[in-house]
């Protein structure tokens, strides 16, 4: 699961190209704030900005990749904002 | 799928459609006629009759009266005026603006025809003129001739005024002052009187010598001949062989009793250009027509056609009334080339970037294109108007594409991507660009609903600046984020810029600005009620010196042209009325080398003719036109010109009355004069007052050119019939004065024909017999039974006084005694007058009224208050949408009467009157001020919304904000600078706007720095703590549960 400031639509969708990740699930416009330090991204007046999010299931192999991609991307500058979570899937059909 | 997004993504799409809207645009510029004003249809109607022999007041009775009563039923009628003068009888209806001209033209001419066989015989049938502003002349020239002056007019027929007809566009011709050659047969009484013959017996014979007439068919042999009679003279010595009678049994030739003169009219009209004989030329071109273009190519090919002239024959321009409009459309562009320059470095500097700048400033020539397009459309003109607004709106279309640009900057900065940003950024402020422009819109569209003479002006005033600030709109929200995804770039920041970078100068001086200002703003805050009181007295200060600026209508224009009307005594012969214009000739010329080209006309010509439409003509009368030099080239303003000459032409004791004016063509043609209005039927009662009315407003300090409307009472002659003795006679008044009249004035007997044109055959007596009272009395004529009488056995010859004009406003007798304001405001003047007459008594048949020009100034400025109360309230109900709030609109408004502030202290310093165009800039003012209270609100709100304490929030706001607001206010500051202090042709007109608007923006951008974050902060701070309190008692269920820490 991977969320992010729009501004970084492209760039989230040139690295799931490049590692590889076919399958994922997107949601445009999303809401959320940073527990710590993350503005608040509401889409309002006030807080303009706005989420993305994309939830991928990949094998556990490419999972610190993705996530050396996301810390990676997050340094460019911290007040953009993009997190990455991973948690397991337990079944599928 | 938004239209910020679609142009992003859609590159070439967008730039396609704006090249589109560009290559439109310039089509239409080229295609734009260029003009001075907006085309107005004034609603003047003039009816015009000619009486000819008629004095004034038989001119009334018989026919003004009859077609005025007519008239009044019309339908939308305002006002109804006339003048009955010698020979004219002129009809003026004004009609409520926008009403339907034409068919007010067919109600009119349906009513004349009503009364057209009540009218006397020798009227001619009503001409019904409709004004235009197009209709007046646009090109005079002054043609001069020594030995070709006799046949002047048919050489300009051929070579000059045909030709020229040709050209397109041109609507006609006419020319003013021109000798007409007239056939005259002028008889000796005595003689008639030996030969037993009349002057009616000679004229009949001409007329049935003078003719052709076709006589039937003759068939013969195979062929079917017409036969016809020659008569006609083929030339006009056959006219003294002709036989008029016989005397025992040997035949009377014409030669025998008069003599016959083919020679040009008896002088009744002097024109004299530069003191040689000459004549007028005026040139007037279609409606609709480009004046600039008929002018140029009259110009033009009256070089070439000159050559075809006589060699004597020279052929000046007096006016081109294009010049002026060159001269100001040529003034008016460059000041939009220096507004565009202007702007760009105010970007330039505030941004530093090359590439945004470009982008920037690219919105403008669209914006501006676009607006032609409109014009185009529209069918308007190129005019002062229409580029004025332009540059009014020069300095608020690059706002919107600046806060764009801005806020993508900031994402582009933070890392994002250019295109993503420019997607981005744009989403965020869009709604807020296009609420400032909806402020904009709010002031300027109003203007688009004046009516009146004053709405010709504001309509495009409003329509362009709307159409320009919406199109800027659309194109920051499109254009601009899609020229910043392709040409924005990360700019890495240098580890150490050189000495004389951006960075190093211009970036550190402008944030050294921003901290400045937090500091003041943080001072301001502490001690609120110190500063709302310094406010509060700036504010009441500038109230206090309001009185000393004086209103005004319209600026005067230095047009480089002045008219002088000037009256002799009324009666003086023109021979005598020559000399005085000789005279004045030869001081001008010396003392008055301004004067380029000076046309002087003396007398009337007793045709009328439409030219007695625009100028007062008689035998007394003396009109100068004048043309001075250019105003770059002269030391002395056409006023100090103007005042010289008043001076030299009071200093004539033959001088009755004159007046010296200086512009030619008003807004509309508006005189600036107060008039006062003596109604009353009696012309003692009215002339005596109206005298003492005069004497009066002469020592009214400040007015000039004291005019009475009524010219004095001209000496008449009446021939008194004695009725019993007509009868005795078997005479009838008609048959006498027909006899009279063919014996003085002559009898048109016939017209003689010459290579198409028609001459007339006038039969008359000679001149030494008709110059005296006795000469007149002995001028016999033939009774019914054959028997001749003297004038003298029928009645005698009196000499009595008549008006020479009689006027009429709403159909009652009207004297007006005009005043010129001289420096003083027209508002000003009309106070002082009327102070002045209070304490005259009137009699009370007559009504007063004082109007004139001063009367339509305080229309036009009830109309602005109007439109000023509109535009707050719109503007109000803009931004209290926007912000849902009712406090928050008022906490921005509150700058606005610090920009009146700085209108009065801008009018002040320069010394500018309260012109219509000032105030107008005063409203516009409203909208461009309330723009930066909201950049400023906005942002604090936003602050504040993100949970900063609120002083902090201000101050950081306003830190934040400071330059943005800085820009905006600089970009339509200087985008209006050049109007400001431009000199050349007609910049009068647009200085004072250009003045309010700079000076109150000015002021009021520094004052609402700091004014509106302290009554942010007054008014903010209760409200908010009120609204925690409201919400926690809402939400009961969570009392007692906040984490403790």
């Amino acid at each position: 699961m991977i969320i992010f400031n729009q501004a970084n639509t492209e760039r989230v969708e040139y690295m799931l190209e490049k590692l590889e990740i076919r399958g994922y699930t997107w949601w445009k416009d999303v809401m959320g704030q940073g527990s710590e330090t993350g503005e608040p991204r509401m889409g309002t007046h006030t807080w303009p900005e706005m989420n993305s999010a994309a939830i991928t299931m990949i094998p556990d192999e490419k999972v610190d990749i993705l996530l050396e991609a996301v810390k990676r991307l997050d340094e460019i500058n911290k007040e953009v904002g993009v997190r990455a979570f991973v948690w397991n899937i337990e079944r599928t059909v | 799928m938004s239209i910020y997004k679609s142009a992003v993504n859609k590159p070439i799409t967008t730039l396609m459609i704006f090249t589109a809207v560009v290559v439109m645009g310039i089509y239409s510029l080229v295609q734009i006629p260029v003009d001075l004003y907006p085309e107005m249809d004034p609603p003047f109607i003039s009816v015009m009759t000619t009486y000819p022999g008629a004095n004034a007041s038989d001119i009334e009775t018989n026919v003004t009266k009859t077609i005025e009563d007519a008239l009044n039923s019309v339908d939308n009628l305002k006002e109804i005026t006339s003048t009955s003068s010698d020979n004219l009888s002129v009809i003026n209806l004004e009609f409520e603006w926008g009403s339907n001209l034409d068919e007010a033209t067919n109600d009119i001419r349906d009513a004349v025809d009503l009364v057209i066989d009540v009218l006397p015989e020798e009227t001619e049938r009503p001409q019904i003129f409709k004004f235009n502003t197009s209709m007046m002349p646009i090109v005079f020239y002054a043609v001069t001739a020594d030995e070709s002056y006799p046949g002047l007019e048919k050489i300009l027929d051929e070579k000059i005024i045909n030709p020229l007809n040709r050209i397109e566009g041109i609507g006609s011709i006419g020319i003013m002052g021109a000798p007409n050659r007239v056939i005259y047969v002028e008889a000796d009484p005595y003689k008639l009187e030996a030969h037993n013959l009349t002057i009616e017996q000679i004229g009949n014979t001409i007329a049935s010598e003078n003719m052709n007439l076709p006589s039937g068919n003759v068939k013969m042999g195979k062929l079917d001949y017409q036969l016809r009679i020659q008569g006609e003279f083929n030339t006009s010595s056959r006219i003294k062989d002709l036989v008029v009678g016989n005397l025992a049994g040997k035949p009377v030739y014409v030669r025998d009793v008069a003599t016959v003169r083919d020679s040009i009219k008896d002088l009744s009209l002097d024109e004299k250009i530069n003191g040689e004989t000459g004549l007028r030329l005026f040139v007037m071109k279609q409606s609709g027509a480009n004046t600039m273009k008929v002018a140029r190519e009259v110009r033009a090919n009256m070089v070439d056609l000159q050559k075809e002239l006589p060699p004597d024959v020279k052929i000046n321009l007096i006016m081109d009334t294009s010049e002026f409009i060159e001269g100001s459309i040529n003034n008016l562009s460059q000041t939009l080339m220096w507004a565009l320059l202007f702007v760009m470095l105010v970007v330039l500097f505030f941004l530093g970037r090359w590439r945004a700048t470009f982008i920037i400033v690219l919105t403008i020539p669209i914006s501006l294109i676009v607006a032609f397009l409109f014009l185009f459309i529209t069918g308007s003109s190129i005019n002062v108007i229409s580029l004025t607004s332009l540059s009014i709106a020069i300095g608020m279309v690059v706002d919107d594409a600046i806060v764009v640009l801005e806020n993508i900057t900031r994402h582009v900065e933070r890392g994002a991507t250019p295109r993503e940003a420019a997607i981005y950024a744009t989403n965020e402020v869009w709604l807020a660009v296009i609420i400032t422009t909806l402020v904009v819109v709010a002031v300027f569209f109003p203007l688009t609903l004046v009516g009146g003479m004053t709405g010709v002006i504001f309509n495009q005033l409003g329509w362009i600046v709307t159409i320009t600030v919406v199109t800027s709109t659309l194109a920051a929200i499109s254009l601009t984020p899609m020229l910043s995804s392709k040409f924005l770039k990360l700019r890495e920041r240098k580890k150490k810029a050189p000495a004389l970078s951006y960075e190093r100068t211009i970036e550190r001086g402008l944030g050294a600005l921003d901290n400045f200002y937090e500091r003041t703003l943080r001072w301001v805050l502490r001690h609120k009620v110190f500063t709302l009181l310094a406010a509060l007295i700036i504010f009441v200060g500038s109230i206090f010196l309001l009185q000393f600026i004086s209103t005004d209508f319209m600026p005067e224009t230095d047009e480089s042209r002045i008219t002088a009307e000037v009256e002799l005594q009324t009666g003086t012969r023109v021979e005598e009325t020559i000399k005085t214009t000789r005279y004045l000739e030869d001081v001008i010329q010396e003392k008055f080398p301004e004067v380029e080209i000076m046309a002087a006309s003396s007398g009337s010509d007793d045709e009328g003719g439409m030219f007695s439409l625009f100028t007062t003509t008689g035998s007394n009368m003396i009109n100068f036109m004048m043309r001075l030099s250019d105003i770059e080239d002269r030391e002395r303003s056409v006023w100090e010109v103007a005042d010289g000459l008043r001076q030299e032409i009071a200093a004539l004791p033959e001088v009755v009355n004159f007046s010296v004016e200086t512009a030619g063509q008003g807004l509309g043609g508006t005189s600036n004069t107060v008039d006062v209005e003596i109604y009353g039927y009696d012309f003692d009662v009215t002339n005596e007052l109206a005298e003492e009315f005069r004497m009066k407003m002469e020592n009214v300090p400040g007015a000039i050119d004291v005019q009475v409307s009524r010219k004095n009472d001209k000496p008449e002659l009446q021939f008194v019939l004695d009725r019993d003795k007509l009868a005795l006679h078997g005479l009838t008044t008609a048959q006498v004065s027909t006899n009279i009249r063919n014996r003085i004035s002559g009898m048109v007997a016939s017209q003689y024909k010459e290579e198409g044109e028609e001459y007339d055959i006038r039969v008359r007596l000679k001149e030494e017999f008709r110059n005296s009272t006795t000469e007149i009395e002995e001028l016999s004529m033939v009774t019914p039974a054959g028997t001749r009488v003297r004038l003298k056995e029928l009645g005698e010859v009196k000499e009595y006084w008549s008006p020479p004009n009689i006027e009429h406003k709403r159909r009652e007798r009207i004297v007006t005694v005009s005043a010129k304001p001289d420096r003083i405001a027209l508002g000003e003047l009309a106070n002082r007058i009327n102070s002045e007459i209070e304490d005259i008594e009137i009699p009370q048949e007559v009504l007063i009224n004082v109007g004139g020009a001063y009367e339509d100034q305080q229309e036009s400025f009830m109309d602005l208050g109007l439109l000023m109360v509109i535009s707050l309230i719109l503007v109000f109900i803009v931004m209290a949408s926007q912000f849902e709030s009712f406090a928050m609109p008022f906490v921005i408004m509150f700058s606005i009467p610090f920009a009146f502030t700085g209108v009065i202290l801008a009018l002040f310093i320069t010394n500018t009157t309260l012109s219509l165009v000032a105030a107008l800039g005063a409203v516009l003012l409203i909208g461009i001020v309330v723009k930066n209270g909201i950049v400023l609100i906005d942002f604090t709100n936003l602050m504040r919304d993100r949970g900063i304490e609120l002083y902090e929030a201000i101050a950081i706001s306003g830190k934040s904000r400071l330059r943005p607001v800085l820009m905006t206010a600089a970009t339509t500051i200087l985008g209006m600078l050049p109007l400001a202090l431009s000199t050349g042709e007609g910049a009068e007109i647009w200085r004072p706007m250009g003045i309010t608007v700079i000076g109150g923006l000015l002021f009021s951008t520094l004052v609402t720095m700091v004014i509106v974050p302290v009554m942010y902060g007054l008014l903010a701070h209760h409200g908010e703590r009120n609204k925690k309190d409201t919400v926690k008692k809402q939400f009961r269920f969570m009392n007692g549960l906040e984490p403790k820490n």
